[in-house]
């Protein structure tokens, strides 16, 4: 026999069951948070997906699996489309709105000037309101007879100016009034998470660009764009979830008014769950959009190639 | 190709003065190096060149016409960076027609052009890949190629080669020269690397503090340093300085050293030492310029010897570097492999008398004579 050493055998497990208890031994460890982290997670996407399927509002408490019923309604109620579009209507101008101003903003706050960090932070001062106290501070700036806007209108062209820019039969004007309070809030957001970005530009590859002779526009399109690119659609995400979600700033303003003209999904499901109190509708309304909204964020993420 | 001239160059950052009045003329077609410790403002005045500095005063003009005012983008100049600055979101190609399509130069053209300069820079295989999947030296060609393509009146090179290997630095450097001697164009290289500087340049800059210390073709400068900082910059390693005191000693100039050494001065060049007899002053001499006595050899009439106790021996291969103690100084002696094995000895040593350099304490200026 030689002296050289058997390679060592590790220690055999008495049964197969302590042989997985001890190869698995972290995981199961770590279980025990993991069910009660999901649980707490999914159990009300789950509880509302239940209560869906029931009919439950202020007269009936009916149980029984009632089928697709509550969707049924749902999909033939043109309120909920309605709220559907203008949902849609106020992210689809608020969101490139706020895009291009924070970019622009940025831009504006690249290099350094004397009083830089200071006008910074008061830019990003809108941002730290509540929005529903930013949107009840806009309806006193809105007011008709007293409030600033129009006031300032007045000393502008003079005479009498008296909008009601919150009860308009115009979708125009209230629209604008909603979206101006909520580009007002959120753009510095925008902003300082570009700011950010941009400043990370390698200063290099912009000093090239210079050299090489190239545009502003060009550089932009070419050279900042794709290396800021993760970064505007992080927070497009983020902002277009908010807006998908928008509630405080027009619940504030105008209730979803006049009529239902300025009403949110949120507005709506609010209104359906807790002054109709039609539960099983607000289920599955609650549902539609968590669904709705999980494959959009799904497949956004996956056209940018954020999560790859 | 350009002329360039900078007059009365000066450039503040705060309080720190980064350029303290440059004067510099650059001929058509010259390769001239910046070169400098850092801090010393090689940097910034290329930076200045580009237009990518703004300056405080003084004017920077090429061919003639003074370019203060114009963007970067209006001087025609190309340059490379240090650490490359490719467009990571483009092509290699892309990259290198970058400029060419910003100047909206027509589609074809912009094709033959690029394809030329892949050629050159034996870069053609890559012009489909992006800038990440290149390595440093690749990295560093397309850099190059890049400010090739476009028809410059100047290349500015910002310390092209500090990011590469020492193996692949060698190459891109020969590879630099041959490509200035292909193209011609009036060059400027900033480098801290003073065997770049030796190796490239037509002239050498060499920059100290913001101003410009001494300038010239690279052996003048390394024969004929002004100061003892020029002297003690160029050559590897560097040049020896033992502080000294000059005497007369039976009737000629001769330096004095501890334990009773002497080192008569070359009696060709003492008339101009003369002034400073019975002063101190620095001596300067090249590790190369000191030999080891052999014998029987018949002497120069400007050798002057010393005996020397080596206390460290570094073996190179083609040379070895010996250290012995002269006046409290360390001075290394560069001879021939094996002509010293251990430390320890005592050997004989001859100096070149007529190449060393006396220096001026007080001024630090090289003692012309």
């Amino acid at each position: 026999m030689s002296a050289v050493a058997e390679a060592p055998t590790p220690p055999q497990p008495a049964s197969p069951i302590a042989g997985f208890v001890d190869r698995n031994f972290r995981w199961l460890l770590v279980w025990p948070s993991i069910l009660v982290l999901l649980l707490i997670g999914l159990f009300p996407v789950i509880y509302s997906l239940f209560v869906s399927f029931q009919k439950i509002n202020r007269r009936v408490s009916d149980t029984s699996f009632q089928g697709f019923y509550n969707y049924e309604r749902l999909v033939t109620d043109e309120r909920f489309w309605d709220s559907v579009i203008n949902t849609g209507i106020m992210t689809g101008i608020a969101l490139p709105l706020e895009l291009v101003l924070g970019l622009l903003l940025a831009r504006l706050f690249l290099e350094s000037f004397p009083g830089r960090q200071i006008l910074i932070a008061l830019i990003v001062t809108p941002s730290v309101i509540a929005p529903f106290v930013a949107g009840a501070m806009w309806r006193l700036m809105f007011e008709n007879i007293f409030g600033p806007i129009n006031e300032i209108i007045r000393w502008i062209v003079g005479g009498t100016f008296d909008l009601l820019w919150l009860i308009n039969d115009n979708p125009l004007i209230v629209y604008s009034a909603i979206l101006t309070t909520e580009v007002w809030q959120w753009t510095p957001f925008m902003f300082l998470i570009l700011l950010a970005a941009w400043s990370n530009v390698d200063k290099s590859q912009l000093e090239a660009a210079e050299i090489d002779g190239a545009s502003g526009w060009r550089v932009f399109r070419r050279i900042i764009f794709p290396a800021i690119r993760p970064v505007v659609f992080v927070a497009l995400t983020i902002r277009g979830l908010d807006l998908v979600r928008l509630f405080d700033i027009v619940y504030a303003l105008t209730r979803g008014g006049p009529g239902n003209m300025t009403e949110t999904i949120s507005i709506y499901a609010y209104i359906k769950g807790f002054e109709r109190f039609d539960i099983s509708m607000t289920a599955a309304f609650a549902f539609v959009v968590i669904v709705s909204l999980s494959i959009l964020v799904m497949v956004v993420l996956r056209r940018v190639g954020v999560t790859q | 190709m350009a002329r360039l001239a900078v007059q009365g160059l000066r450039k503040s950052y705060g309080k720190v003065e980064a350029l303290k009045g440059v004067d510099l003329d650059i001929a058509e077609g010259e390769f001239c190096v910046f070169v400098g410790p850092s801090g010393c403002g090689k940097s910034t005045l290329l930076r200045s060149i580009a237009g990518l500095e703004e300056i405080d005063s003084g004017t920077i003009a090429i061919d003639g016409n003074v370019v203060n005012t114009l963007r970067p983008r209006d001087r025609n100049i190309a340059m490379v960076f240090q650490n490359y600055a490719l467009y990571p979101y483009l092509s290699v190609f892309e990259n290198i027609a970058f400029g060419l399509r910003a100047r909206k130069v027509p589609n074809a053209e912009i094709k033959s052009r690029v394809s030329n300069a892949a050629e050159m820079l034996g870069i053609e295989a890559l012009l489909e890949r992006m800038p990440r999947q290149l390595s440093g030296g690749q990295r560093q060609r397309v850099a190059i190629g890049r400010a090739v393509v476009r028809d410059a009146l100047l290349f500015l090179f910002d310390e092209p080669l500090s990011n590469l290997d020492a193996q692949l630095r060698d190459g891109m450097r020969a590879e630099i020269k041959r490509l200035h001697q292909e193209i011609g164009k009036t060059t400027i290289y900033v480098t801290h690397d003073q065997i770049e500087a030796m190796t490239l340049a037509d002239r050498i800059v060499l920059l100290r503090d913001g101003i410009i210390e001494q300038q010239g073709a690279p052996l003048d400068l390394f024969e004929r340093p002004a100061t003892r900082f020029v002297a003690g910059f160029l050559g590897s390693p560097q040049m020896n300085f033992v502080a000294t005191h000059l005497d007369h000693v039976d009737g000629a100039l001769t330096l004095i050293f501890d334990e009773g050494r002497k080192l008569p001065l070359d009696p060709a060049r003492a008339a101009a030492f003369d002034k400073y007899r019975s002063r101190d002053v620095i001596l300067g001499v090249r590790p190369e310029h000191i030999a080891r006595a052999s014998g029987g050899a018949p002497q120069k009439p400007a050798d002057a010897s010393i005996n020397a106790l080596i206390d460290l021996v570094q073996p190179t291969g083609t040379r070895t570097y010996a250290q012995f103690r002269l006046n409290e100084t360390e001075i290394t002696v560069e001879l021939p492999s094996h002509s010293v094995e251990h430390p320890g000895t005592t050997i004989e040593l001859l100096f070149d008398m007529s190449r060393v350099i006396l220096i001026d304490p007080q001024t630090q200026h090289v003692i012309q004579g």
